[in-house]
């Protein structure tokens, strides 16, 4: 290449060496940004679970089903209940199914009563597992789990281990599939984006049209603007809700088991924090461009990686897992599923009804007192 | 002997820093009650930022405002009262009518709707009403900028800062514009207007010139010329940047 070329090139690479260095934003992207990334993935990207709480019902009652039992409970990561909520009596298949409803449990393990006499008898006897399917990555390392479990206490049983084998029922998504699992997370995540970006975008226009300094000099408190932002949004992101909700259903065939009110209540919740949380990064926003990237950044990454919609909750490191309480997907996606794939009630999600309701007050303040300080800053 | 009138506007020392970046360095001046003065000065001398520091909208690094009497940093709320702001960039939502935009503004300014009413018959009076229903970015610059400053004017604020008001509006609709600067004149308001167009100094009762965040001139038009011993604005302010440069 000729020596005039070669000098043009270096004159670029030398100008794009010092853009790099001088400008934060490249510096931060090329620096800070893949250190984060590996951390968080790095303790979210796992499918390992820390903790399988099952319910058995022991049927049999003998020797061979305490030691199935003593099996599972040896191990770890299974949290054994046998007995029933009051800590009294034996637990009561309805009871057991009332708990996976609940979410309070993954699996029911079920002990036939004639364990003993089939084995004697040199007859096949079947295991049963009732497994949660909703999640359906879950469902899957629950029964490779309980597998490898009944695997080696059949081994232990020297002749007999043959005959025992295991009867799986995969309860709320019997064909396992694995729409029935993402969609309603998406659906999650795909509102919580819409709502973020619609506020942050909305301030992040008026600031760059600049139409927002005459809201600042007008009589309007910060918390009326913000109110009367957030209002319209509101309807139009459940709106949104719904219009998705009703492609899920109809286009992808995922069942709705519940109420669709007892899920619109808890998606308004969802839907606030959303438009709270969109106000709070358009705060920190001089651009619609830099609001945008950033909603995509801070509401997809996390809803994604550490709600529990693609990798389990119980897989995340103490650190990230106490990150996951902070993130509304977290709760919205416990409640989705539950609603649409196990039908469960208002009455099931009190607790994360509960913290979306805070989720949502404490970003509301956060984004007022954000946008109070930007307008009193520039007085 | 009688008190001097409370001037409208008091501007003492006023600076104002963007980091190292000094935009407005200790300016001082005045606009009495009734008064139209015109703020000149190219793109960056510190006309938006000195407008904006006295609305409340920037803060103030060092100096201070009065608004009648009252310090904007302290009664803020009850300057804003007074205050009428029309910005740079008209600032009206594009994808509302103008009468879109006039309810809205009347509606945050707290006007009672018999009132707001009445505003809108106002304007339909002056403006065609087909051209009124149209989303405020597809109607002429000259009725955007009509719009913006009736908006303002809505409040009936006795002091009305008007920034850039006739940038990117033909000859005719500034001319038309001034006229209404005038009517408001009349009925005792206070205008500060800030403009990079030399030849509207003849609009204004007192120009201030600034010049990279300082004031290099400030007086009546025909004053100023007569000391300056200028034939024109244009010149003026030529020499007006030239003395400063060389200072």
């Amino acid at each position: 290449m000729p020596s005039k070329n070669m000098g043009r090139i270096k004159a670029i690479i030398v100008k794009e060496f010092f853009h790099i260095m001088r400008d934060p934003r490249s510096l931060t992207m090329v620096f800070f940004i893949p250190l984060v990334m590996i951390f968080i993935l790095g303790y979210s990207v796992s499918y390992d679970l820390n903790r399988i709480d099952a319910a058995v019902i022991d049927l049999s009652q003998s020797r061979l089903s305490k030691q199935l039992v003593q099996a599972f409970a040896a191990n770890r990561i299974f949290v054994i209940r046998t007995r029933g909520n009051n800590g009294h009596g034996t637990l009561s298949l309805a009871a057991a199914e009332k708990m996976l409803r609940q979410q309070k449990i993954k699996e029911i393990i079920v002990i036939p009563a004639d364990l003993s006499r089939c084995l004697a008898e040199k007859r096949q006897c079947s295991i049963g597992l009732i497994i949660d399917g909703s999640d359906v990555n879950i469902a899957n390392l629950v029964y490779q789990y309980d597998e490898r479990i009944i695997l080696e206490f059949i081994a232990a049983m020297k002749g007999v281990g043959q005959l025992l084998k295991i009867n799986t029922k995969i309860f709320f998504n019997p064909e396992a599939r694995s729409q029935f699992f993402f969609i309603p997370g998406l659906v999650a995540v795909i509102l919580l984006m819409i709502s973020a970006m619609l506020t942050s975008l909305s301030v992040a226009k008026e600031r760059e049209t600049g139409s927002i300094a005459l809201l600042f000099i007008s009589p309007l408190k910060s918390r009326e603007i913000i109110i009367g932002k957030t209002i319209p949004y509101i309807i139009v992101s459940l709106l949104d809700g719904v219009v998705i909700l009703l492609f899920a259903r109809f286009w992808f065939g995922i069942p709705l088991r519940g109420s669709l009110a007892v899920l619109l209540v808890f998606a308004l919740l969802y839907i606030v924090s959303g438009l709270a949380l969109g106000i709070l990064i358009s705060a920190s926003a001089p651009t619609q461009r830099t609001a945008m990237l950033a909603t995509l950044l801070i509401t997809m990454l996390p809803s994604f990686l550490l709600s529990g919609f693609i990798f389990p909750l119980d897989s995340l490191s103490p650190v990230l897992r106490a990150i996951s309480y902070v993130i509304p997907a977290t709760y919205f996606l416990r409640i989705i599923r539950g609603v649409i794939l196990k039908g469960a009630e208002l009455r099931h999600f009190l607790f994360d009804g509960g913290m979306l309701i805070a989720l949502s007050m404490v970003l509301l303040a956060a984004a007022t007192r954000k946008f109070n300080r930007q307008r009193k800053a520039a007085q | 002997m009688s008190a001097p009138a409370l001037a409208a506007i008091t501007v003492s020392d006023l600076s104002k820093n963007f980091g190292h970046f000094q935009a407005v360095k200790g300016i001082s001046f005045t606009v009495a009650p009734g008064e139209i003065v015109g703020f000149l000065g190219p793109n960056g001398a510190g006309k938006t930022t000195t407008i904006k520091m006295i609305t409340g909208l920037l803060k103030i690094t060092s100096g201070t405002v009065l608004i009648g009497g009252l310090d904007n940093r302290k009664h803020l709320a009850a300057i804003k009262k007074k205050l009428g702001y029309m910005s740079q960039k008209f600032s009206l939502y594009p994808l509302l009518t103008a009468m879109e935009n006039i309810e809205f503004f009347g509606g945050i300014s707290g006007l009672p709707p018999a009132e707001l009413r009445l505003h809108m018959a106002r304007m339909e009076e002056q403006v065609a009403s087909d051209i009124l229903g149209q989303k405020i970015q597809d109607v002429p610059p000259g009725i955007r900028q009509k719009v913006a400053l009736f908006v303002c004017l809505m409040p009936e604020p006795e002091i009305i800062l008007l920034d850039e008001p006739t940038s990117g509006v033909d000859p005719e609709a500034r001319r038309l514009f001034w006229n209404e600067l005038y009517g408001l004149k009349k009925h005792g308001k206070t205008l500060l207007v800030s403009t990079h167009n030399l030849d509207e100094a003849e609009y204004c009762d007192r120009i201030i010139i600034i010049h990279n965040g300082e004031i290099v001139a400030c007086g009546e038009p025909e004053e100023l010329l007569r000391q300056k011993g200028k034939v024109n604005i244009e010149e003026l302010f030529k020499d007006a940047i030239q003395e400063h440069g060389q200072n």
